[in-house]
């Protein structure tokens, strides 16, 4: 069951843009796609919808080929666009109806988006009147109307402000609990975190690193200790040769090599009577990890 | 089938909701109309008042008192007689009493006439309906005094028959009603069909075509834009039509129209054939222009994209149009099946009967399979060339894109 990408490669003359990825979505879920600018994220998306052809390796559905009749997806494209001299509901009716809907089905998913989404007011206005965060919302609206198992959302929160992030987060948590299976790519690690399970980067084309977030996070030693104390203590850090990342009202960012080391600082604490507030031994985040795998 | 029909459907709507479509309709149907009607303005502006004042001058009465004849002629000009000195004539022509003068004066058998007109600059000639007119009067007054019987009389003044007949049978019909047709597909390639290639560059430059190509095939909307313009620009010309018709029967001399036009040239079978060969012509270049349109992402690059479209358009109807000058010619055996001209051209040959039932069958074939190879191109262009939001595709990419898969 699911989504499955098996050795797929794609040139564009005589560059390798993408290079032999294989990733799968066994269950529904959010799966991360990421990678630097031109790693190869938009064209591998491209691929599997069908929009350019692959010049090797295998992309199933449910076990079969994927074929843009047979599969149901839903794709919001990272290059936003609608039509400006059309009405916002007469577009979306168009969407919807070449995915197969009739007319009152279409009608009344319209509505009940529109309202999700807090865009009723603007279904009647042309597109071109609309801020460009809620030509977004009514592009992710076409890309869902029609209720698709499969949907490829590439960068859905560019451009948006944070009340319409956590909307459109919302919408994507609830699709995820009605079984959809979600493709994401995003440059923001912090979406990323927030929602996948699997991730998978990718630089100039090859996968550098995939499989499951959590695993991967665990992979990695800890890197940081967040402290809270009562007072100053730049010079008593600087003594024991810790790196200071970030420091604010007696709060304290500190890297370190491993937890052993975050042991020996909490022991050194209690021997210096410091006062601690708070203690966190932290693990490298989705943002250390990509710097590290193609930062270089 | 289902998909085509959706992209028809919403191109028809978002064309007919344009300002640009309503506007350009309602200024040429204004126009049209304006335009039946300038005779009949002109006429008005150019009514009596507006009528060359001629003063003329017969001091030796050489025309006996029979010049007030001239009034009743129904010539454009406002007569009038008085045996003036020329100062006085002059005086008046600068005083815009009169236009201008005719001064008539007898020298032995010669009789002399004398223009005097403000400016030689304006005036080509003495106004030679006015001079055929005085010489008819003279002429009738001379043949009087000779007391002639009415027979005799009526054998001197001739009274010419012209007909025209033609001697071959093989060509006949009204050449008219062809280059009026040949004109409407013209029109409807030129300024209808080519907005295909304007309606694919704009998905592009408001990148609306990435989720259009994942709603349907790129099959559906190359044909589906091609037939909804096509249904857009037909209803525009039938609308054009119909207000030229209107017009002309309302604002037209009677029977000006019919005359000009014989439609009854049209039967049933010509009839067919001439939509049959205007929807296929259409759909020839409709689907070159949306070959073009595939190959340019900006809206600044569609002009340049589609001249070589519209330099074939202009040379197809130009080979049909030395065709109906000459319809004989072996150009116009191969205007006929040439599917760049033969839309133009096979409807005209079939009505003056030189296209052969087998040249039909032939040129309607070429023509099928000229649409179904440039279709099938123009799907395989834009299914490559979607992506393709850079500058205008050369001519070795579009060659290339033509042989992928």
């Amino acid at each position: 069951m699911g989504l499955k990408l098996v050795n797929v490669s794609k040139s564009f003359g005589k560059k390798l843009v993408v290079d032999n990825i294989s990733f799968s979505l066994d269950k529904p879920g959010v799966f991360g796609l990421l990678g630097t600018n031109g790693a190869g994220k938009t064209t591998t998306i491209r691929m599997l919808l069908g929009i350019l052809t692959k010049d090797k390796g295998a992309i199933t559905w449910n076990g079969e080929e994927v074929n843009r009749k047979k599969v149901n997806f839903g794709y919001l494209p990272e290059e936003r666009g609608v039509y400006p001299k059309v009405t916002v509901y007469n577009q979306l009716m168009y969407f919807a109806s070449l995915k197969g809907m009739n007319k009152e089905k279409a009608n009344n998913a319209i509505k009940k988006w529109a309202k999700e989404l807090k865009v009723e007011e603007y279904l009647n206005m042309n597109a071109e009147k609309l801020s460009k965060g809620n030509q977004q919302k009514i592009q992710f609206m076409s890309a869902i109307i029609h209720e698709p198992e499969l949907i490829v959302l590439d960068e859905p929160f560019s451009g948006l402000d944070p009340v319409n992030t956590e909307i459109l987060k919302n919408i994507i948590i609830s699709l995820v609990k009605e079984g959809k299976y979600v493709i994401m790519s995003a440059h923001g690690m912090a979406t990323i975190e927030e929602f996948c399970e699997e991730i998978l980067i990718l630089d100039k084309g090859k996968t550098v690193l995939q499989g499951n977030l959590k695993e991967i996070k665990n992979s990695y030693p800890a890197n940081r200790v967040v402290l809270h104390v009562n007072k100053n203590i730049d010079n008593f850090l600087e003594k024991l040769s810790l790196e200071v990342e970030f420091m604010k009202n007696n709060e304290y960012v500190i890297k370190i090599n491993n937890e052993e080391k975050a042991h020996e600082l909490l022991k050194l604490l209690i021997k210096e009577q410091i006062i601690i507030n708070k203690f966190e031994i932290m693990k490298p985040t989705l943002n250390d990890i990509f710097i590290e795998k193609v930062g270089a | 089938m289902r998909d085509i029909f959706v992209v028809m459907k919403f191109t028809i709507l978002d064309m007919l909701r344009r300002k640009s479509y309503i506007i350009s309709t309602i200024v040429i149907l204004l126009l049209i109309v304006v335009g039946f009607n300038i005779p009949k303005i002109i006429s008005n502006v150019s009514s009596d008042n507006n009528k060359e004042r001629i003063l003329i001058i017969d001091e030796e009465n050489i025309f006996a008192n029979n010049l007030s004849i001239l009034d009743s002629l129904g010539l454009n000009y406002e007569f009038s007689y008085d045996n003036l000195e020329e100062e006085k004539i002059k005086e008046q022509i600068d005083n815009d009493t009169i236009d201008s003068a005719l001064i008539i004066s007898k020298d032995d058998n010669m009789i002399n006439m004398r223009y005097l007109v403000e400016n030689v600059l304006f005036i080509d000639s003495i106004p030679e309906d006015l001079i055929d007119s005085l010489s008819t009067i003279y002429t009738k007054m001379q043949i009087n005094k000779l007391n002639l019987t009415k027979e005799e009389e009526e054998s001197l003044m001739p009274h010419f028959n012209y007909n025209i007949e033609q001697v071959s049978q093989e060509v006949n019909g009204n050449v008219i009603v062809m280059m009026l047709l040949s004109i409407v597909l013209f029109y409807a390639v030129y300024f209808c069909a080519y907005q295909i290639s304007s309606s694919i560059t704009t998905e592009k430059t408001s990148k609306i075509i990435e989720t259009l190509v994942t709603s349907t095939s790129p099959k559906n909307i190359v044909l589906g834009k091609t037939i909804g313009i096509g249904i857009t620009g037909l209803l525009q010309m039938v609308l054009i039509l119909l207000t030229a018709v209107i017009s002309a029967k309302c604002f037209l001399a009677p029977n000006l129209l019919s005359m000009l036009v014989d439609i009854k040239s049209i039967n049933l079978s010509l009839g067919i054939f001439i939509i049959i060969y205007f929807l296929l012509g259409y759909f020839t270049y409709a689907l070159l222009y949306a070959l073009t349109g595939s190959t340019v992402a900006k809206p600044e690059d569609v002009q340049s994209a589609n001249t070589p479209v519209a330099i074939i358009t202009v040379l197809g109807f130009y080979l049909a149009y030395f065709t109906m000058m000459d319809p004989l010619s072996e150009l116009g055996k191969f205007t006929a099946l040439f599917p760049i001209s033969s839309p133009f051209c096979m409807p005209f040959c079939i009505m003056m009967g030189i296209a052969s039932p087998k040249d039909i069958i032939l040129s309607l074939t070429i023509l099928v399979i000229t649409i179904l190879i440039i279709a099938k191109l123009a799907i395989k262009i834009y299914s490559n060339a979607i992506l393709n939001y850079g500058s205008k595709m050369s001519l070795g990419e579009i060659f290339r894109m033509s042989k992928n898969k």
